[in-house]
């Protein structure tokens, strides 16, 4: 007989995780063997990578920050990874304790690891879904019941774009979101980007995300621009993370060392 | 900001970061992740560096301090090698510096207080990477727990659906069956006994005919669901449509399963309400009770059918209890039939012929092809044993043909010594009068043969001209069109009614032996029906044959009511063609 498409597939902690290897970029210790060994050879390839990660979590950081600010309490946070430090409803709720937060993700470790940090707060929940199928997402009974879509909500798809290709439509996963949202919502997205690399940078890089389980899809900045069709961008537009809003002028310097390009778009209407 | 920095008065609330501060803060950047912005950082920084200098200005050295310092940085994830040993040489090179720290024992104070640091610094990182390797090991046994629960989940869901019928829920052929074997194989003593038994709902098509599929669903889900309780514990499987087995695991006796079947067809007998209908529905139960040793799985499924169409076949609304002497007989009537098309093709068959004779003359009139079989198991085989399974399975238009063909073409060659040769009668069944190429037939027959048509005579059963469809009569006139013989086999024995003669085609009838077996007093009832049948017959113009002629005295009787001619074992038994041919030299 054949396993029908419904049968879940089992855990594997032998094989790296991406959201455990990000972990380890920022100095997190919620990561196996397999996980360091596969980001070391990856800070072999790239030196700058654990630099991009913390510009770009202190991206997604400003971001929240700003979105708080903006009157935002309603947050999905799509690809949200391992708790470490300086979580979503962590920021938003320390600005607005009735903030409410989902996270979701595919890594069944990263979800689990989620729940047990979140147990006991009412207004942060945790999904495992996939980026890929807006539609789950949206239909999921615990993100119906955390987040009123009648009202603006930010949705976060922070270096994740990334692993999603060409060939799974992230256009059309934006669009179904977008779909979602009421007027006044807020897009965050931010992804790893060859804008200003040369040739043989590129094709040096392309080699080393070639061997890892999940291969880069690494966009430019025309391209993840287009991804915020229907929203209009806020101020800086997309630019090197670092650059987004900087709180010190200096932070900003080598910007395009950070790799990653992130912007936040508003849904007007 | 910075030289402002008092080694005398600590100041109140949070100081505004000095230039040591913001050193630290710079050495800092990059070490880490750290969850807050830099003006957040220097605050912080600001306010370690005010309890370092705090602890270096105090006497005597409190080295908890340095422990504290080092405490509060790992738990606001300033939590690195790097930041430990940017931490140190910053402190090294700039703290005694930048906040004016003066005292003799300074550079003593200092390596104490670094060393502090240093410790409190290790002891926190290292429970810190202790407590996250303990959480996300947490976390992946959690998943994996989750996961394997989720798989063994959809294992369940994926194996009740591979063995529940999905409309009633009810378990389907493919669980009974591996329940059935599992009886099969565990209980091969001479004590555990088994029973089965299959329902199947009576004219079901009626209630979706009549109500349409969703209230037919619904009735059969109802009926399901009445079933299962009715007979618990015993398990229930809808086998498809409408039919159901029953299992009886542990029968102590027939009256056992037959219990069961009375609950089942008990619990069906109340109407049920779907859609607004009261629907009533009746079942059939086949029921087979045996030991187990000695059956297997495929012989009790066998029987429990067999059953179940004896129940059909009495009417249904009731169940039947398996009768191994009548399914035997069953069952070799099935191999009887299905050995039908072999035996023709290599000439088993063959035919033996019974003179009608003249009760004026006493010459042979006709003769009556009669089909035989000679069985290489069975022997000689007479029409009675195989001619009604040949007519039920459709084999009787291959068997007619070949029977028809072979008289045809043994009566060709047949002369008498005197006047014409005897006509040759040929049985025909319904179904092959039904056929639209008999006509067609006959006549390729006649033309390949050369057998004049007159010496043909088909015999059909006055039953087959009853239905009053109009084929039938079509066909025959067109035969008796041909120049060939129609009789009505059996005439009385039916409605014999007289009145439709008169319309069809029919030259001759041949009254039931019933008839003749009654001659036996003069002026007998029998005699006087057969006197005005015989003189009916006249009236429309037939002749009359007397089948079952067994002795002179009846033979004597229908000359005189003025029968034309005879049949019987007075006249001669089925024989040879060439034994009665014989006769006629
Ligand atoms: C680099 S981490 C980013 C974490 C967080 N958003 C941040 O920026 O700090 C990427 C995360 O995305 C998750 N991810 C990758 N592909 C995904 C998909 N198709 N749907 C949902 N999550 C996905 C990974 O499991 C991982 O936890």
């Amino acid at each position: 007989m054949q396993r029908p498409d419904w049968a879940p597939e089992t855990i594997d902690v032998e094989r790296p995780s991406v959201a455990r290897m990000y972990d380890y970029y920022l100095g997190g210790s919620h990561n196996f063997a397999v996980d360091r060994a596969a980001a070391q050879a990856m800070v072999a390839a790239v030196p700058e990578a654990p630099l991009m990660a913390q510009a770009n979590r202190a991206f997604l950081r400003r971001a929240v920050q700003f979105l708080c600010e903006a009157g935002i309490r309603q947050f999905l946070d799509i690809g949200s990874g391992i708790p470490t430090v300086g979580n979503v409803h962590e920021i938003a709720q320390r600005h607005a304790p009735d903030s409410r937060v989902v996270y979701v993700d595919v890594d069944p470790v990263a979800v689990a690891h989620s729940r047990e940090i979140l147990a006991g707060n009412e207004s942060a929940t945790v999904v495992q879904e996939d980026l890929r199928h807006p539609e789950r997402i949206l239909a999921h009974p615990d993100v119906r019941a955390m987040i009123d879509f009648s009202q603006p909500v930010a949705v976060l798809i922070v270096a994740v774009l990334h692993f999603v290709g060409e060939h799974d439509r992230p256009a059309e996963v934006l669009r179904t979101l977008r779909a979602a949202l009421a007027p006044g919502s807020y897009l965050v997205l931010s992804q790893a980007s060859d804008d200003g690399r040369s040739e043989a940078e590129r094709a040096e890089a392309q080699k080393v995300y070639q061997r890892t389980d999940n291969p880069l899809w690494v966009r430019s900045r025309a391209e993840l621009t287009a991804f915020f069709d229907g929203f209009e961008l806020v101020e800086p537009g997309v630019v090197w993370v670092p650059q987004w809003r900087p709180e010190t002028p200096d932070s900003a310097e080598d910007a395009e060392r950070a790799v990653f390009l992130g912007g936040v778009g508003r849904l007007g209407g | 900001m910075g030289s402002g920095d008092s080694v005398g008065e600590p100041p109140d609330g949070p100081a505004r970061p000095g230039a040591f501060a913001r050193a630290w803060a710079k050495a800092l950047a990059g070490t880490s992740y750290l969850p807050m912005t830099h003006a957040q950082l220097e605050t912080l920084l600001q306010r370690l560096t005010d309890q370092l200098a705090a602890a270096l200005r105090t006497e005597p050295l409190d080295l908890r301090a340095g422990h504290r310092v080092a405490t509060e940085l790992v738990a606001s994830h300033i939590a690195s090698a790097e930041a430990l040993g940017r931490t140190v040489e910053v402190i090294q090179l700039r703290l005694v510096r930048d906040l004016d720290l003066v005292a003799d024992d300074i550079a003593d104070r200092m390596a104490r207080l670094l060393a502090a640091i240093a410790t409190g610094y290790a002891r926190a990182l290292r429970d810190r990477t202790l407590d996250e390797q303990e959480a996300i090991r947490r976390a992946a046994l959690i998943a994996r727990a989750d996961a394997e629960r989720a798989l063994r989940a959809s294992e369940a869901r994926f194996r009740h659906q591979a063995t529940h019928d999905p409309l009633t829920d009810l378990p389907n052929r493919t669980l009974f069956a591996e329940r059935l074997a599992a009886v099969c194989t565990a209980h091969r003593d001479d004590v555990h006994r088994v029973g089965l038994c299959f329902l199947d709902i009576d004219r079901f098509k009626r209630i979706n005919d009549s109500y349409g599929h969703q209230i037919g669903d619904r009735a059969l889900v109802a009926a399901a669901h009445r079933l299962s309780r009715a007979v618990e514990p015993h398990l229930v499987a809808r086998l498809g449509g409408d039919a159901f087995m029953i299992l009886v695991e542990r029968s102590t006796g027939t009256g056992d399963v037959v219990a069961v079947a009375e609950s089942a067809l008990a619990a069906l007998a109340e109407p049920v309400l779907v859609g607004g209908h009261d629907v009533t529905v009746t079942a059939s139960v086949g029921v087979v009770e045996r030991q187990v040793a000695g059956t297997t799985p495929d012989d009790l499924w066998r029987a429990a059918g067999s059953t179940l169409h004896w129940a059909k076949s009495a009417g249904g609304a009731g169940w039947a209890l398996y009768d191994a002497e009548r399914d035997n007989r069953e069952q070799a009537r099935q191999a009887l039939s299905a050995a039908i098309p072999g035996g023709l093709e290599r000439g088993e068959f063959y035919l033996d012929y019974q003179p009608l004779t003249s009760l004026q003359d006493g010459s042979v009139l006709g003769v009556e092809a009669l089909v035989r079989w000679q069985h290489p198991q069975l022997g000689v085989l007479r029409p009675d044993s195989f001619i009604g399974l040949a007519e039920e399975t459709g084999l009787i238009v291959p068997l007619g043909s070949w029977v028809l063909a072979e008289a045809c073409r043994e009566a060709v060659g047949w002369s008498a010594a005197t006047g014409e040769p005897p006509y040759v009668s040929v049985n025909l069944a319904v179904r092959q009068l039904r056929r639209p190429d008999l006509v067609q037939e006959v006549c390729s027959l006649l033309r390949h043969t050369g057998l004049p048509p007159n010496r043909l005579q088909l015999e059909i059963t006055e039953s087959m001209m009853m239905s009053g469809a109009e084929e039938p009569v079509r066909t025959l006139r067109a035969l008796a069109d041909l120049g060939v013989r129609i009789a009505i086999d059996d005439f009385g024995t039916g409605y014999s009614n007289l009145a439709y003669l008169r319309d069809l085609p029919v030259t001759e009838l041949k009254v039931a032996g019933e008839f003749v077996r009654g001659l036996r007093a003069p002026e007998a009832a029998d005699e006087r029906i057969l006197a005005s049948l015989v003189s009916l017959a006249h009236a429309l113009d037939l002749t009359v044959t007397a089948e079952g002629v067994e002795t002179v005295g009846q033979a004597e009787r229908l000359r005189a009511i003025g029968c034309d001619a005879g049949q019987g074992w007075h006249f001669g038994r089925p024989a040879p063609a060439d034994h009665i041919l014989a006769r006629l030299r």
